[in-house]
């Protein structure tokens, strides 16, 4: 499933998906998978993006 | 010591050689000068399915060379050819799948340095095929020989080369449609 959630919200920090790669330390290639939702990532990414983007794992990653 | 013994050990040390300048080009390849190239989780899981599939590639290619000696089959190729032609299959296998998923370049490597080296690379395997054409040596005895494998890496460089570019322009169009 498509996170259009983090999409948005790095968008929203005018932020590129390779800015938010060199954030995270990972490939621009992962965060692209992620936000097409081809990978599930650790909870240190998923910590790593929320201190990037300043957001909660459950504004980012919390299915509800 | 004769002279396959001689050759042997010449070839062990041609290896060990290659090994060391390989060690100071993969320091020099890597942006941050570091041996050890750094990959994010999602490529180490890919690179594990990668080396997976490499290593039950050169299995399958290993067990049907054990059966073909075993049925004392002839085949045209010098046996050392023959293990080092699967090894280099397992490479291909590894690079290829490596490439497709992206995670071939780690997070601190210089593409264009990367990029140099493996020219360099093909270079250095071409001359060893040139000779052995402009002599006559590649088919010894209705044989293939030892040159054969430089062919081999060549071809593989060019394959690893082809998709690198492929997948290149691949991302150029997909990069971040949005932004």
């Amino acid at each position: 499933m498509k996170n259009l959630r983090l999409k948005s919200a790095r968008a929203a920090k005018d932020l590129s998906q390779d800015d938010l790669a060199k954030l995270c330390g990972v490939s621009r290639q992962t965060i692209s998978a992620i936000e097409k939702g081809d990978y599930n990532p650790t909870i240190n990414l998923c910590i790593a993006i929320c201190k990037a983007l300043e957001k909660t794992l459950d504004e980012l990653f919390w299915e509800v | 010591m004769n002279t396959n013994s001689a050759r042997a050990v010449g070839v062990a040390v041609g290896i060990l050689v290659g090994l060391v300048i390989a060690v100071l080009l993969v320091r020099f390849s890597n942006k941050n000068n570091q041996y050890k190239t750094d990959y994010d989780e999602r490529q180490i899981k890919v690179r594990g399915d990668a080396y997976r599939y490499a290593f039950y590639t050169v299995v399958v290619i290993e067990v049907i060379l054990f059966l073909l000696k075993l049925g004392e089959v002839f085949i045209p190729v010098h046996d050392s050819v023959l293990h080092l032609a699967s090894v280099l299959i397992g490479c291909i296998v590894l690079c290829v799948y490596s490439i497709w998923k992206d995670a071939y370049w780690g997070i601190n490597n210089n593409r264009k340095r990367y990029g140099i080296v493996m020219v360099v690379c093909g270079v250095l395997n071409l001359i060893p095929v040139i000779g052995a054409f402009a002599d006559g040596s590649m088919v010894q005895d209705g044989v293939v020989t030892g040159p054969v494998i430089n062919l081999m890496v060549c071809v593989m460089l060019l394959l690893i080369g082809f998709e690198l570019l492929l997948k290149h322009i691949m991302e150029k169009h997909e990069e971040q449609p949005e932004d």
